[in-house]
């Protein structure tokens, strides 16, 4: 494995960044003692382990270049020819080639949200296999082993909520503004936790937490507090922009993915428009109530 | 001269804030959150100044974001982690909430008020900076791997 001590460092970081190091991981006989000699079986069990890859790069939202490039990069450190992937928006379709045999195999994508830790450990796995540290049953070990820690939920909804607070003071707001709108993006952020925990559809989410944000925050405008009131209805809201699909979006187009750039440009625009029917519908009924 | 670097500091220090947040909701790994609220804090403030040199803010925009694609490289390449999981939460901050939030109240006012020209210029003016400013940012961003790293893995 590593032979100078500086590669030995590098090893090291980026083996034990969660509670697995090679050494724990029962070492069993490697699969590919000779990468010139692949047969089928051992082909599709690679292909198995480079689909999981692929699909949970897809399933918590990394951009399509990353998905093809660590797939075919997993694929090559594995000793095959090539891996030739094509994505759609709910799946993902995956041809491994050696010599003349080819493994097809297809995924279907469980959309699971956003979480870069994902991302960020499938691809320092895909690192130890290129550096030959992993095998592919350690590597099919840690894929379905993946541990990444997660935020606690109610630290998540305070950083997030203070995010929004924020906001308004980058637009100007003081710190009456601040406050109220710290407060009624909380209570926003903590139904919309509540909601995704009950596995409710994300437009259902994002409109019942735009309606929420905007009636707390027409309050603030009833009593008008602070010097600009109606910025706590504006930024509590904030906390719903659907950069990550926006930003893929354009990204994916420009790198060649059109047709996943455009179901990713749709996701977001269906995302705006359900936040967007929760603002009207809460506005329309506190010009009802007759306090906005 | 003293006012702007106030002003600068304050921008930083929310605008790291707000990243912050972000970083939290899409589960930035822990070693990696300093570096976005950094980022974070030096692309909004580098726009803020832009701003105050009367850059339109579409412009401003795209180039801080484009500062903020390179500035990723170096940094992805030493701690081996993929440039989207900073980048996305640091540009947050400079997404236009408010614009389209203006867009999508004005034309609601358009169809319960009936048709204004007020209004409709309100709903242009502020869409067309919407759209501008969320393609000037994504492209900027995107500046880095198109121009730099032609088809080449930066991790």
């Amino acid at each position: 494995m590593a032979s100078d001590s500086s590669e030995q460092a590098f090893n090291n970081k980026i083996v034990s960044v969660n509670g697995v190091t090679p050494e724990q991981v029962v070492l069993g006989p490697s699969p590919i003692q000779d990468k010139h000699n692949i047969s089928r079986e051992q082909q599709a069990a690679i292909t198995r382990v480079i689909a999981r890859a692929g699909q949970l790069l897809q399933a918590y939202n990394a951009e399509s270049r990353i998905i093809e490039q660590t797939t075919e990069r997993l694929g090559i450190a594995f000793g095959l020819d090539s891996v030739e992937i094509a994505l759609t928006s709910k799946a993902i379709i995956l041809t491994s080639r050696f010599n003349d045999h080819c493994v097809t195999t297809t995924r279907t994508m469980k959309a699971h949200g956003i979480d870069m830790g994902i991302v960020c450990e499938v691809q320092r796995i895909c690192i130890l296999a290129e550096k030959q540290i992993y095998g592919v049953e350690q590597i099919k070990l840690r894929l379905d082993n993946l541990a990444v820690p997660k935020y606690s939920a109610t630290i998540v909804a305070g950083f997030v909520a203070l995010s929004c607070a924020c906001f308004s003071h980058l637009f100007g707001g003081d710190s009456i503004v601040f406050a109220a709108t710290w407060l009624t993006s909380l209570v926003a952020m903590l139904i919309r936790q509540w909601l995704t925990q009950l596995h409710h559809n994300l437009v259902t989410v994002f409109f019942i937490t735009a309606f929420v944000a905007t009636f707390i925050g027409s309050f603030a405008s009833a009593f008008s507090w602070g010097n600009e009131p109606e910025l706590v209805m504006i930024t509590s809201v904030l906390q719903l922009v659907p950069g990550f699909p926006l930003i893929n979006a354009v990204s994916d187009m420009v790198k060649g993915h059109v047709t996943i750039g455009m179901a990713r440009w749709m996701t977001a625009t269906l995302l705006t428009l359900a936040a967007t029917l929760g603002i009207v519908l809460a506005v329309q009924l506190a010009q009802l109530g007759g306090w906005l | 001269m003293s006012a702007i670097l106030l002003m600068l500091v304050d921008d930083a220090i929310f605008a790291g804030i707000a990243a912050f947040g972000f970083a939290l909701l899409f589960n930035v790994p822990r070693q990696a959150l300093l570096a976005c609220v950094l980022f974070a804090a030096s692309a909004h403030a580098t726009r803020t100044l832009l701003l105050h040199f009367n850059v339109p803010i579409e412009w401003a925009s795209f180039i801080a974001a484009t500062l903020l694609g390179l500035a990723t490289v170096p940094w992805s390449r030493k701690v081996l982690i993929p440039r989207p999981v900073v980048t996305v939460a640091a540009i947050i901050p400079m997404v236009p909430g408010v614009y389209a939030y203006n867009t999508m109240t004005g034309l609601m006012a358009l169809h319960h008020q009936g048709y204004s020209v007020a209004l409709q210029q309100q709903v242009v003016e502020n869409g067309l900076l919407t759209i501008f400013i969320l393609i000037g940012l994504s492209f900027g961003l995107a500046i880095a791997p198109v121009l730099v790293y032609r088809n080449k893995p930066i991790v």
